[in-house]
């Protein structure tokens, strides 16, 4: 039918229904993402008007709340390993425990926290582990009162989901919040993350997640985020932008209608006895945290226990973003694989109906919309570049219709940005929301392309089967002042 | 569509940006602005309750003095965010005071602004308002409200009924467990938490006889609430509740009952009674969970650990290896270890 490129795309039905298949799919996207304003604002305000009657000084002082385990894990992490330590450490919750798994690391990081903690090998001949994992070396507890709630594995190197599970095997407590060592944790965090388990009434929470900031260039005190600042760079700037506009409105829409089906790895909080019975994170991933959330909800909906998925709006968790192309990209590239591996693991759920609205909606959304994005987008430059050369566009038109394309995305960050500076007191000063304004309306141009770039490698290397682990991610480190 | 559609919605998309340019700018100035308000209310207000509750007799504070000063800092009928904030206040004060000088400050809450403002909510059709209007009722000890707050104990909405419930424990105390029977919806846990704790800190002194009145309820929220009670309030005598309903057939029941038995010891024939129940639970977390307990609150009991060593599940099979194996039991562990695996060696330690 078509005997080059040429005449491929020179054909009127190609150019077409690639018009009408891209139109509708931008289509489709405003109106999901209007949707999605509308859910959550309706979300935050029900989340706010609900936190009046469950303030956090009441669940303090409460004896009957559930006891909870920050599970962190750390590999060659020695550089920061104290202050990080302590920072979890000084997380409030009556009943808390923390363990930080030590997966194997190469560097002096075990030592340094058993010089720094006082740690003290337990006796562990024979401990039980319902989740297979690498096998555990020791465990250590500290010898000092302050620190009883410390436990630290050290175990032979499995990555970060089979460091997770570990420290799952260990906690006794019924939910367990999974983060990464060198996130900054709010003081109060989890006196908020109980709150969905507490007053859960016909469905069981299966999931909590909170949400995440960008603390780039922002000053730490006593492992504590002392003073919230910009990030001084426009990469890092970008992903504030980015993140505000996930987590506020994407997740927290998709909370209203329980169809998340991600809670970031960085901070989420889980029922331990679910967990075990899903068998952990799936160490064979490297979108685990995706997965997990995947296979729990399967696994209520095989079980026909009614069940939930929540989001807080409130920024708990506090990291580090990639402040530079390099990293940028290979974060998302390893994004997109771990999305890559998750979507094609559980390809039984699309439109299923055994699976409900999982099988029939939010699956085919993550397969269209957040899988399928990029590669539509790819495609688009590409037929713009070929029907530019054939001459079939119409530049005018066409330099119209993309300038309101950019505005409505402009529009959907502004919102955004409002909803957060309306709802929290984080970014206050008028100089702060100008350059937040200013970021979102460059992203366009220089970020977004990068995401693409990094989105579009991770495709490749699954598609042509190209070995590629987590890679690595180096990190400037936050701006820590002692007192 | 042509050009003149798109030069259109570009305008149309144009205006709603800087509608929201404009929002983000009054959001910012109406932030800075109400938290300078917000803190002149504060000052204003700790002000008056220590000159009240302090009174310097060459210069009493009258009723007009306090209403005059409240109102030039915007508690006006008209300021609704204002005098919401006034009741946080009121509240969060009255409950860091104790003594005469508690019975004072009520007297003083009956006479300044804002007037009957918490009961009118409670008539609203937002369940938020009526929430929000019983529970400022019952934290303010406004018992002469009960009628008007008792007819919600059943409401549809959970925060409704969940403040009218409370409010029911705050101003009747261990008497309102009678009305536990006839509760029909459901209580979450925190519902059952701050009963428990409101009923603790009110009524410290336990009423047996509403704990046994209360024991004929058959709703299954009811049974883990009293046992939530038996724990709080370490009423040892009364851990047979707790007891019976270690293998209740709801899961939730067995796991209160697990997590409310864990506070007590108990005697040795109890305990017998408990490893006999062990056998009924359904579930084997929750088995697990009592053997915790067991272990933790019993001397070994060989027989009992070697029935359970040759069971069905693995998990438990597991965990009382390790018991026996960390109490010196390890040839007992190795042995029923050769039985299933007769040619392997076993690697632990």
């Amino acid at each position: 039918m078509w005997d080059s490129a040429e005449s491929f795309f020179g054909s009127y039905y190609i150019y077409w229904i690639s018009v009408f298949l891209f139109i509708g799919y931008g289509a489709s996207l405003v109106t999901l993402y209007l949707s999605g304003i509308i859910l959550a604002r309706r979300s935050i305000k029900r989340t706010k008007q609900r936190s009046i009657f469950l303030r956090e000084e009441d669940i303090v002082s409460a004896t009957d709340i559930p006891s909870v385990t920050v599970i962190a894990p750390a590999y060659n992490e020695g550089l920061t390993i104290i202050e990080n330590v302590k920072s979890l450490l000084s997380i409030q919750y009556p009943y808390y425990e923390l363990i930080l798994v030590n997966d194997g690391s190469k560097d002096d990081s075990l030592e340094k926290l058993i010089e720094e903690f006082d740690l003290e090998q337990q006796d562990a001949t024979f401990i039980t582990q319902p989740i297979p994992t690498a096998s555990v070396k020791h465990i250590y507890k500290s010898r000092k009162k302050k620190y009883t709630h410390l436990t630290v594995i050290d175990k032979n190197n499995g990555g970060k989901a089979d460091s997770i599970n570990a420290g799952v095997n260990f906690a006794t407590t019924e939910l367990v919040i999974f983060t990464d060592v060198d996130c900054i944790i709010e003081q109060d965090a989890i006196l908020k993350m109980v709150r969905p388990y507490l007053e859960e009434d016909d469905k069981e929470i299966i999931g909590c997640g909170g949400g995440i900031g960008i603390a780039n260039d922002s000053v730490i005190k006593n492992g504590i985020l002392a003073e919230l600042r910009l990030p001084s760079r426009l990469i890092p700037m970008n992903q504030v932008v980015e993140y505000i506009r996930a987590f506020l409105l994407g997740r927290m829409a998709w909370s209203e209608v329980n169809g998340l089906m991600l809670i970031s790895g960085a901070f989420g909080m889980y029922p331990r006895k679910r967990v075990i019975e899903v068998g952990g994170f799936n160490p064979k991933t490297v979108g685990e945290d995706l997965e997990l959330c995947i296979r729990l909800r399967k696994h209520m909906e095989e079980k026909k226990i009614p069940y939930k998925v929540v989001y807080l709006p409130e920024t708990l968790c506090w990291t580090e973003a990639p402040s530079d192309y390099n990293i940028l990209i290979r974060q998302r590239d390893r994004w997109a694989r771990g999305l890559w591996e998750t979507i094609s693991l559980h390809k039984d759920l699309f439109f299923n109906r055994k699976y409900s609205k999982m099988g029939m909606l939010y699956y085919p959304y993550w397969l269209f919309f957040e899988f399928g994005a990029p590669i539509v987008e790819f495609l688009g430059v590409i037929c713009i570049i070929a029907f530019g050369l054939l001459g079939w566009i119409h530049w005018p038109f066409a330099i119209l219709l993309s300038f309101a394309a950019y505005l409505v995305g402009c529009v959907f960050s502004t919102i955004a940005i409002f909803m957060y500076v309306k709802s929290f007191d984080h970014y206050t000063k008028p100089k702060q929301v100008v350059e937040l304004l200013l970021a979102a309306y460059l992203e366009p141009f220089y970020y977004h392309p990068l995401l693409l770039f990094g989105q579009m490698k991770g495709y490749y290397k699954k598609l042509f089967d190209i070995t590629s682990g987590w890679g690595t991610m180096t990190r400037k480190g936050f701006k820590i002042t002692k007192s | 569509m042509d050009e003149t559609t798109i030069l259109y919605f570009i305008a149309v998309v144009f205006s709603i940006l800087v509608i929201y340019w404009i929002s983000i700018a009054v959001s910012l100035t109406y932030r800075r602005n109400r938290t300078a308000r917000l803190e002149k209310i504060e000052i204003t207000f700790a002000d008056i309750v220590s000159r009240y509750l302090y009174e310097d007799p060459k210069k009493p504070l009258t009723l007009t003095e306090i209403t005059r000063t409240l109102r030039n800092v915007g508690i006006k009928e008209k300021n609704k965010n204002n005098i919401q904030f006034l009741i946080r206040l009121m509240i969060r004060t009255q409950r860091t005071i104790v003594g005469s000088n508690f019975y004072k400050l009520q007297r003083l809450y009956t006479q300044i602004p804002p007037y009957g403002v918490s009961v009118k909510k409670i008539s609203s059709w937002n369940w938020y308002r009526q929430a929000r209007g019983i529970r400022e009722l019952y934290e303010m000890n406004q018992s002469q409200y009960f009628d008007e707050i008792f007819k919600y104990r059943n409401d549809k909405n959970i925060y409704v009924r969940r403040e009218a419930q409370i409010a029911l424990v705050v101003f009747l105390g261990w008497e309102s467990l009678r009305f536990l029977p006839y509760l029909k919806r459901n209580m979450t846990l925190w519902q059952q938490i701050k009963i428990v704790e409101k009923l603790y800190d009110l009524y410290p002194k336990p009423e047996l006889k509403w704990l046994h009145r209360a024991y004929k309820t058959d709703r299954l929220f009811g049974i883990k609430l009293l046992m939530r009670i038996i724990r709080k309030y370490e009423l040892h005598a009364e851990t047979g509740y707790i007891v019976d309903n270690l293998n209740h057939e709801d899961y939730e029941v067995r796991e209160t009952a697990i997590y409310c038995i864990k506070t007590f010891a108990v005697s040795s024939s109890t305990m017998e009674y408990i490893k006999n129940l062990y056998d009924d639970i359904p579930d084997a977390t929750q088995q697990g969970q009592l053997l915790d307990y067991i272990y933790q609150n019993s001397e070994i009991d060989l027989d009992f650990y070697m029935r359970q060593l040759y069971g069905t599940n693995d998990d438990l099979k597991l965990s009382i290896a390790e018991i026996l194996w960390n109490n010196g039991y390890k040839e007992k562990v190795q042995e029923f270890y050769y039985e299933q695996y007769p040619n392997s060696v076993l690697n632990v330690g």
